[in-house]
């Protein structure tokens, strides 16, 4: 009994420095700006208004923006699953010429940081005219590099199980698409909830490539458009951009309250476990 | 647990005298069809942009004026004898040394709390998970206003009669608090990689344990660690990548100062090649990054097999 | 098999596409012509007007399809830019901030202008070479100090008004007011954009000593020159002795009432619209070297590697002509002789009053010096800013560290 208590102080303890900048973020997007400063900070707004609310909207096409994140994440979830998938049972399961160079080069992938392509990818996606569209936001993570981990992931998951599955399947005369599609992939709804989260969180948190790629406001997406909430000289409006990111965090942790269970058990059933 | 290059579970049954497809040549277009648009992409996403930057690297390339010369090696000597460099380098360590220290500590030990069966721990699950969705530049902006002298983060200890530093202004401290900042928007990440991990070790293993009288520590030195061996190896390499790709949280908080005392190289090449229009030494930078990652990766690769614990 | 075959031809597709150079494109003689020009300003107000001059503009010329204002935050403003130009995708037209002017004006970058005769001389001076204009200087905004005459009040000080009137409206008098505004547990004044960062808006104090960061022909170093160092020993007693000026990592918002006075562009009135204190606008206190003024500025160029160098021309002399110059009065102080005077300005800073006007802004562009800038700015910028980190410290030597500051920077001068 004493250790749990114990065990309930030092979690309580440790919660706060993740839970009080989120607290703070959302109760000051209430707070008027002459509050935001003032010192000690203050728990709760003293007078609460809406109005950084208001503007969120008013000021620049949120709602376009926000769903313009949503559809973007959406389509590099299930692109990503779909091509991660396909390569995670390859490299998993099938004994193929190059399988082992293939795979030293896709991981590859893994190591190469953003910033180092973002020049060279610029100027190829300008070629091609897909400057301020969605297509590299979608591409670049659905087949790039970040979609490395998910392939990974997806090996580590396919490699645990057990050979007599597929022999069964090929008995029943099916090819290896049909192990894949029939036997394998059914099984691997673990593994796909937890690529599925991490590949929405990464896109949904992309900050230097929709600067870089997207100018017109319509096309933006949310943590671009939070550094759009400026007044006239460049000057940050405060609790209009805490409240643009307050609503851009509550979906995500409303989904993650709900999916959550599902996202630990899937990554405990993948490969990544002891 | 099989790990990356170890060979596959499948066993492809030897084929009768069978006619040109075979089932290993059957087998072999399976594999490149299934792989195909994984490695397309990376060719063209992540290593033909590398190639370009191997030869901007060689060139000097002056964006404004437009202007792409040819220099050879120019661009390397410079980098030999620049001063910088050696700082930044350091301070690149120190960063990444400190976080994944912190975030796989932290990671762990919160993990090993929440694995008690205790009622709630899904909520605390959730609130260690919360920063993980908040967008890394609300985090940082929110955290920005925490670490200002008259911030919050002072204010709290000032209600323990501390009188806090100011916590971006100085070299030491601004280090502690850029890795702070980036350690709890993530490890939470790794507490639920690591949480997935301890469940999936079994129960007989600690009741072993215990009836041979081994101590809580001795039980989790000796059967914990070793059993989640393969996720501490995982979450540290996704960690060192992380950390050496740094830089929302440098570019809003500190700016690389006080001095140059949080310039990781992340940063430094950003500045040299978008800031300074340095594009072809940035290239050249960038290509260091890109072998330190390389480097420490292989090097915790090949020591996996001294204490990473393979299942018999 | 195939599909990495066809992925190999790509990647090289690409690579020949890529290595040669980008911007070359020209427009088709009747396909409409769409411009493009980037902007740091997100702000409403700025581009609604912005869209009624484009609108303006098209009924007249048939030709011109779109034209798209693309605000990019001020933050990475120049960093977006360059990646734009660099990935080849050009803008035709672009605001550029005075201190890079000497990076785009030399470089060779843009497409010379006309000179309209109704500019001042000086605010044209930063961006002409060997003659010719490369950029219009749209905003030339002087600094005042806008005061919170209710937090001076209560200070128990002369208000600034007063001091001028009796000509005691020096820097020694400012510092003494901040530093009573500051013992109220408010700030005391505050440098508009300063934040320890970014140590040019300090031109504003340091020029009433007449010191410089480097000299006239941008060769030398002058952060070690004595006239620098009495400034700085100035801003470094303000600071940490008299304690007028809130310290590093110490947020007070002159706009929401939280500082005595705060040095910044006059445009920045219209911020007070909603102010709940008294406040009045004055001109920069005199410093040891007498009267003086600071304007900062910016201007919009023509790239000669967009795709309508001629066109984008074209609608920037329009954008900027005298009755669109006039319309553009109410955020951006013009640079034509015609416009500056109070009456003009009135109409479009209802916030100001006349003698304010005058006195700042009028005065203010006439006679003031502009901001330092210097070919490589960023990096200069970087530097001194990492070299003066040391002296915004309670016990630095002010000194030393604007030796180190020199001995940073002569390198890169003399490049």
């Amino acid at each position: 009994m004493r250790l749990k208590l114990l065990v309930y102080g030092v979690l309580l303890v440790c919660c706060v420095p993740f839970v009080f900048p989120i607290w703070w973020m959302a109760t000051t997007s209430l707070k008027p700006v002459s509050e935001i400063f003032a010192f000690p900070p203050t728990l709760l707004p003293t007078s609460p208004t809406l109005e950084a609310y208001r503007q969120v909207f008013e000021l620049q096409p949120f709602g376009r923006q926000y769903l313009n994140s949503l559809y973007i994440a959406l389509v590099v979830t299930i692109g990503t699953l779909a091509v991660s998938a396909l390569a995670g049972y390859a490299f998993a399961r099938i004994r193929f010429r190059g399988a082992g160079i293939v795979f030293v080069i896709v991981l590859s992938g893994l190591l190469v940081p953003n910033e180092v392509t973002i020049i060279p990818l610029y100027r190829m996606f300008d070629t091609f005219g897909l400057v301020d569209t969605h297509w590299p936001l979608i591409l670049i993570p659905m087949l790039g590099a970040p979609s490395v981990l998910a392939t990974f992931i997806m090996r580590q998951f396919f490699i645990t199980l057990p050979a007599e599955l597929e022999e069964a399947g090929r008995v029943d005369g099916l090819g290896r698409f049909g192990l894949f599609w029939r036997v394998c992939l059914p099984l691997a709804r673990p593994a796909i909830g937890a690529v599925a989260i991490f590949t929405f969180l990464h896109s949904w948190n992309l900050y230097l490539e929709p600067i870089v790629f997207l100018s017109s406001k319509q096309k933006f997406t949310i943590p671009q458009a939070l550094t759009q909430y400026v007044d006239a000289y460049g000057g940050p409006m405060w609790n209009t951009q805490l409240a643009a990111a307050t609503l851009s965090a509550l979906p995500v942790l409303i989904i993650f309250v709900l999916a959550q269970r599902q996202f630990v058990e899937g990554l405990a059933q993948t490969g990544l476990k002891g | 647990m099989t790990l990356l290059l170890d060979k596959p579970t499948s066993r492809v049954a030897p084929a009768g005298k069978a006619p040109y497809w075979t089932m290993r040549r059957r087998d072999t277009l399976a594999g490149w069809l299934m792989v195909a648009p994984q490695l397309a992409g990376i060719v063209v996403f992540v290593l033909v942009p590398l190639g370009l930057v191997v030869w901007y690297s060689l060139h000097e390339w002056n964006v404004l004026a437009g202007t792409f010369n040819f220099v050879g090696a120019e661009n390397y000597k410079a980098m030999a004898s620049d001063a910088r460099l050696g700082p930044v380098l350091r301070a690149t360590g120190l960063f990444s040394v400190g976080l994944v220290v912190l975030n796989l500590s932290l990671a762990l030990f919160l993990a090993v709390l929440l694995n008690q069966k205790l009622r709630g721990t899904v909520v605390f699950r959730t609130l260690f998970f919360s920063p993980v969705v908040v967008t890394l530049v609300a985090w940082t902006i929110v955290w920005g206003f925490l670490l200002q002298d008259n911030g919050g983060v002072n204010a709290f200890l000032n209600l323990f009669g501390i009188d806090g530093p100011n916590w971006l202004r100085s070299g030491g401290t601004a280090m502690v608090s850029v890795i702070v900042v980036q350690l709890f928007k993530n490890v939470g990440l790794n507490m639920v990689l690591f949480l997935a991990a301890l469940q999936g070790v079994p129960a007989e293993l600690y009741e072993a344990a215990r009836i041979d009288g081994a101590s809580a520590w001795a039980r989790f030195r000796r059967v914990t660690v070793p059993l989640i061996s393969p996720t501490i190896l995982l979450t540290m390499i996704l960690t060192i990548v992380g950390s050496l790709q740094v830089f929302a949280q440098i570019a809003v908080l500190t700016q690389g100062g006080p001095g140059t005392s949080t310039t990781v190289l992340v940063y430094y090449l950003y500045q040299q090649a978008f800031q300074f229009h340095h594009f072809g030494y940035g290239a050249t930078l960038s290509l260091v990054l890109f072998l330190i990652v390389l480097v420490l990766t292989a090097v915790q690769w090949r020591m996996r097999r001294r204490w990473v614990f393979h299942e018999a | 098999m195939k599909k990495t075959l066809t992925a190999a031809l790509t990647a090289a597709a690409l690579l020949v596409a890529a290595g040669c150079g980008g911007g070359s494109s020209s427009s088709k003689s009747d396909a409409p012509v769409d411009l493009r020009m980037t902007i740091w300003s997100a702000n409403a107000q700025h581009l609604a007007l912005f869209n009624q001059i484009a609108a303006g503009y098209k009924k007249d010329h048939p030709e011109i399809g779109k034209i798209s204002f693309e605000s990019i935050p001020f933050d990475s403003y120049t960093t977006t830019l360059t990646t734009q130009i660099g990935g080849g995708n050009v803008p035709d037209l672009a605001w550029i901030f005075e201190s890079n002017a000497p990076d785009f004006v030399t470089s060779g970058a843009l497409e010379p202008i006309d000179k309209d005769a109704d500019l001042l001389p000086s605010t044209t001076a930063d961006w002409e070479q060997d003659g010719k204009l490369y950029a219009y200087p749209f905003s030339t905004s002087p600094l005042g100090v806008f005061v919170n005459t209710d937090l001076v009040k209560a200070a128990g000080r002369p208000a600034p008004a007063q001091q001028i009137a009796s000509g005691t409206w020096t820097w020694e008098e400012a510092a003494k007011t901040a530093a009573a505004v500051q013992a109220l547990g408010k700030g005391g004044v505050v440098v508009g954009d300063f934040d320890y960062k970014g140590w040019d808006t300090l031109n504003a104090i340091w020029a009433g000593w007449g010191a410089r960061p480097w000299s006239e022909d941008g060769k030398t170093c002058q952060f070690d020159q004595p006239a620098m160092v009495d400034a700085m020993t100035f801003v470094h007693n303000l600071i940490f002795t008299q304690k007028g000026m809130p310290g590093p990592g110490v947020t007070k918002d002159f706009f929401a009432g939280d500082s005595g006075m705060i040095l910044t562009q006059i445009s920045r009135a219209a911020l007070l619209q909603k102010a709940k204190f008294h406040w009045d606008l004055v001109p920069l206190p005199k410093g040891p070297a007498g009267d003086y003024s600071v304007v900062g500025q910016a201007g919009i160029g023509v790239f000669k590697r967009g795709k309508h160098a001629d066109a984008a021309k074209q609608f920037l002399a329009y954008f900027t002509n005298a009755e669109n110059s006039a319309k553009l009065a109410q955020f951006f102080p013009p640079p034509r002789k015609s416009q500056l005077n109070a009456a003009t300005l009135a109409k479009a800073n209802p916030l100001l009053k006349p003698a304010q006007l005058d006195s700042v802004v009028v005065k203010g562009i006439e006679t003031g010096t502009i901001k330092p800038s210097h070919t490589g700015y960023a990096e200069l910028q970087q530097t001194v800013r990492a070299a003066l980190d040391p002296l915004w410290k309670p016990d630095a030597d002010v000194k030393t560290v604007l030796s180190g500051v020199c001995s940073k920077i002569n390198p890169l001068l003399a490049k």
